[in-house]
Order: C-alpha cells, then structure tokens, then sequence
C-alpha cells in the first residue's frame, strides 16, 4: 500500500485550469472592478482581483505564482487609477504569498476557512496599503477602517459565490 | 550555494518582486516645496506606459458594455416608448422661444460685461466650444475617484481640459489615451478647483474627502455662510470658466486640523455616482462662440416685434407730451408759468393745506423734530421754502436752484414756489 507523503498529496491537491481560465479570469475581474463601480452609484465595497488573486493562490498552492498574480493583478488596479503604480501591486504580492503558503498546510475547501482567509487577507491589504501610502511615500490620505471593514466582509460574500463557481472550471483527471 | 537559493527561493522571490516595485514607486513620487510628496506632476514615460496599456485591456470591452446597454436602451426609448413625445416637442418649443427672450435680455449685460472687461484689461473665457462623451469606466477604487471617457486624443481631448454637465461641473482631464481619457473627479481628495460661494463671494479651494463628497477647504469660520447657498467656480484656475455651478452648502464642519478654519460640505449639482453623457470644454474664448451668435441673432430677431412695440409706445407717449400743456416752462418767467396762470380754464388743483402741518407736509423742512426753530429767515429775503438754519440762525443755501432750469431774474413780484433762490441769499454780517 502506497504511502501518502505531505509532497505527494500536495500534489494530489493541486488544482489545473485551461490556460483560457488563467487568461480570461483575471481580465474578466478587472474589467467588472472598474466597470460595475458605476452601476453600483460609486460604492465599491468589494475587490474582485483580490478574491480571484487568493482563489488562484489557493489553488495552485504555488507562493511564486501566488505572488505573481497578485503583483500583475495589483499593478493592473494601479495603472486604472491616478495613483502611484506599486501600492495595490505590493500588497496584493504578499496577499498572494500568504495565500498560496496557507493552502499548503491548510484544507482549503472548508467554506469556513476560505472565508476567513478572505476577509483577513483583505484586511491585511488595506493595511499594507494605507501603511505604504502614508508611510513610504508620506502621502495625504483620508481613511476609514469602517469602510475597509465593509469591504473585507464584502469580499468574503464574494468569494463564497465566487469559489464554488471557480472550482467547476478546474480540469478534472 | 544552489541549496540556499532553492530553499529560500520563495522568500527570495518576494523580497525581489517587493524590492521592484518599492523603486517604481520612488521613482514615481518627489517631493514638492511644501515637504509633502506628490504624485500628480506628470507620469514618467514608463510608468505611461503602463496606464496605457491597462487602459488599452480595459476599454474595449467595457466600451462594449456599455454600447450594448444603450443599444439596448436606445431602442427601447427611440422607437418604443414613445408617447407623449409630441406634446413635450411644443412644451419644449415653448421653453426655447421664452429663453431665446431672456438670452436676447440679457445680451445687453453681457456686451456690457464685456466692455467693461475690456476697460479692465480682463478676458473672461466663455466656453467656445465642448465635446459630448460617455463616461464608460471607473478606476474601480474608493480611494481613487477617475472615470474614463469614450474619446480621447483622436477627439481633440488634451490633459487639463474641463468636464462638465448641464447641472455643474464634474472634474478635468488628468491623462488622455489615443481613444479614451481619464477624468478626475471634483470629489477626488487630490482634486482641486477655484469656487466661490455666491452670496458671501467668500473664496475657497473645492475638493473630496474620503467619503467621496466634495467640501471646500482653507476658509476661515464665518456666521454669513449658511446651507443652501450656491456654490460656483471662480475661474482663477485656468481650468473651469468662471460662474458655472457646482453645487450648493450642504453644511460647515469645524477643520480638525486647523481650529479657526472650517469645512464646508458642498452637495455636487452635477450627479457624480451617475454620469453617462458629459461635455469636455475643448475650447475658451473671450468672446462668444458662432453658435451662440447664430443663438443671438435669432434671439433678436424674435425680440424685434417685442422691441418696435416698445418704441412705438414710447414715440406716442413722447407726441402726446409735446400737445400737451407742461406744468413748467423753462422758456417762460416764473409769473407766467402754466402752473400759476389763472387764464387757464382747467387749473392744476393744489392739494389742500393740512390743518396741523407737521415736517412730512409738502415744503415742511426735513430737519428732526425739535430741532428745527420756526423763524428761519429774515422777512425781508424770500422764504421759498421752510428750510433748516445755519447754527448761527442764518438759512442754508438750497439746492433748488441747481435743479430747476436757469430762468432770468424776476421783475415782477416774486412769489415763493417760484422764485429761484440765490446760491447765497443770506450776506453774512460782518
């Protein structure tokens, strides 16, 4: 009887997707982000690139592709604003990192824990943000966590429709 | 060697992807004089780059969207839902020929306006000429309050160029693409617009707050300013021309940085969570624009009916005037003035004397009571009216006589309503 090492079931766990997915999900998040703002009447209480971003992570359970997903995914939210390029993109790095690390040692698939994995991750994110905008650049920015509150719990929502949709597009041996 | 890099090549990787993008972004941002950091003088070519290509992804299907959801509207409200249509065409006619009158009215201050600019050697900039675009997308952050247009540099956009709605005024052009442009909000907290308030003409600088509502900042506390008074731009940042609407005091909030400044909360007349169609001001001139002439002219030309009945009136009034009999003569000797003369079979009737006269009854001296004595002049100079005494019991000079018309001095014997008076009747004494 084969022994299950921590190596081969990681393995086992991984989670492939068609390259289309790795393509269109992405693009297909960032184009609702900056679009349903305005249906929305300007409140955006979620961040569908950081939920895709912790999804992929998770997933793929590769803190380099974590990683890097999330520095694409982040600069791609700067570039859309007027602000400094780097913000989002360094605090959706180390979302991506974090993540892809948890899935390793963690069951992913428990509802309960990707959503608590979203809304602290979220919350890590605005801090890192408003840590670098304030901090590293010494840049004039008003805040809010009440707000930032919202959005992590808004992101949360989301990735608990978000996932189980996300997983049907997995390549299933 | 190799095992290091093979066991901390995650960390490593993220130390390395950290490292890059903390140097883009010293790159990015420099300090200005005022010792605050500052992001908004201009991307470098790189970091244009970037913007570009992000907006190059994003825009083409977000144009998409938003084209099939107005082909989906459009039909809807062009060919469907189409009642009433005829009756608001003739409520809308009628809208235009009474604004057409009030334009006409007010070209005259206009022209004026200008003149007077002209003496001052100030050109206020009317807005020549706009462009309609469609808000297409946003940035997708609270934190950052830009909107993308469907026209860009191809259109004639530029960078600074301001954009507006019929309701007021909605933010300016910060980057501009081949094909789209990106707008800054008015209630960005990186914006910046000159307004004033219009009653008070109290001074301030508008912009967001991180709630995403506009509010004027840097004006010192003062009881005049209320909620419900107009906001307006004030044309002193080369951006929006002067007078358009911004929007109206929503309420003051003491400044929490600053203890004798306050914060005033401005409600925007333009609807910035809902913007679909706007207008770029492409271009300013300091005169008004050919379609505004045209606008003009027909103006004019519809007031001219209004205007001849007017001077008709007018002539007739002034022909009657002339048949008629005058009051007062300027030709005739004050003995002989219509007024007085008792050949006239239809005498002005004199309105009669008041049993008690007091300071109000006609040619009463307007001095306060108790003030005035009752002997004011002496007998022997002409008393054409009770006027009050000099101090020193001498009768101040009037001004009648600088008023009525310069008549030869009188050789019959005067009578006091119409003897002009000498400019000093009273001789000091020595």
């Amino acid at each position: 009887m084969p022994v299950l090492t921590a190596n081969s079931r990681r393995d086992l766990e991984i989670r492939r997707f068609p390259l289309l997915v790795y393509a269109l999900v992405p693009l297909i998040a960032l184009v609702l982000q900056a679009w349903l703002p305005r249906l929305l009447r300007g409140y955006v209480w979620f961040d569908l690139p950081l939920v895709v971003t912790i999804y992929f992570a998770l997933g793929l359970r590769s803190p380099i592709q974590g990683m890097f997903m999330g520095a694409g995914m982040g600069i791609f939210e700067d570039a859309l604003t007027h602000h400094a390029i780097g913000v989002n993109g360094i605090a959706k790095t180390i979302a991506g990192f974090l993540a892809a690390s948890v899935g390793v040692r963690i069951d992913v698939e428990n509802h309960t824990i990707r959503v608590m994995l979203n809304f602290f991750l979220s919350l890590l994110c605005s801090g890192i943000y408003v840590f670098i905008y304030r901090v590293l650049l010494g840049l004039d920015l008003e805040w809010s966590w009440i707000v930032e509150l919202i959005k992590a719990v808004g992101n949360s929502i989301l990735a608990l429709v978000l996932f189980p949709l996300l997983d049907r597009l997995q390549i299933r041996d | 060697m190799e095992p290091f890099f093979s066991r901390y090549r995650n960390p490593l990787v993220l130390l390395a992807l950290l490292v890059v993008q903390i140097v883009g972004l010293a790159v990015q941002v420099r300090r200005v004089d005022t010792g605050h950091s500052s992001t908004d003088s201009g991307d470098p070519a790189g970091v244009r780059l970037i913007r570009l290509w992000a907006n190059a992804i994003v825009s083409p299907p977000e144009r998409a969207i938003h084209s099939s959801k107005l082909g989906a509207g459009g039909f809807w409200q062009n060919y469907i839902d189409l009642r009433h249509i005829r009756e608001q065409n003739q409520d809308l006619q009628k809208t235009i020929d009474r604004l057409r009158l009030e334009q006409a009215a007010l070209l005259e201050d206009a022209r004026q306006g200008q003149r007077l600019q002209a003496i001052l050697n100030f050109q206020e900039k009317y807005i020549y000429k706009t462009l309609a675009a469609q808000a297409i997308g946003s940035s997708g952050s609270d934190q950052a309050r830009v909107f993308y247009l469907d026209k860009g540099s191809a259109e004639g956009l530029e960078r600074d160029m301001a954009v507006i709605t019929p309701d007021g005024i909605v933010g300016k052009v910060r980057e501009v693409f081949p094909h789209s442009a990106q707008v800054l909000a008015i209630n960005d907290q990186t914006s910046g617009a000159g307004v004033i308030l219009e009653t008070t003409r109290i001074r301030g600088i508008l912009r967001g707050n991180r709630a995403g509502r506009p509010q004027i900042v840097g004006i010192l506390a003062d009881q005049r300013i209320q909620p419900g008074e107009k906001v307006l731009t004030a044309g002193g940042d080369q951006i929006f021309p002067r007078g358009l609407p911004v929007g109206v005091v929503e309420k003051i909030v003491r400044d929490p940085d600053r203890d004798s400044f306050i914060q005033v909360i401005v409600t925007p007349a333009a609807h910035l969570a809902q913007l679909d169609e706007v207008l770029v001001i492409t271009s300013t001139q300091p005169r008004f624009s050919p379609e505004q002439q045209q606008d003009l002219a027909t103006s004019e030309a519809l007031k001219g009916p209004e205007a001849a009945a007017i001077k008709e009136q007018k002539k007739a009034s002034e022909i009657m005037a002339e048949h008629l009999p005058g009051l007062i003569d300027p030709n005739a000797p004050p003995d002989k003035q219509p007024l007085l003369d008792t050949a006239n079979p239809n005498p002005v009737s004199r309105p009669p004397m008041p049993l008690h006269p007091d300071r109000f009854t006609p040619g009463a001296a307007s001095t306060p009571a108790g003030t005035a004595p009752d002997t004011a002049a002496p007998e022997t100079q002409p008393k054409p009216r009770q006027t009050p005494p000099a101090p020193d019991g001498q009768t101040k000079s009037s001004t009648m006589p600088k008023t009525r018309p310069t008549s030869p001095a009188p050789t019959g014997p005067s009578k006091p309503a119409t003897v002009p008076k000498p400019q000093n009747p009273t001789p000091r004494n020595p």
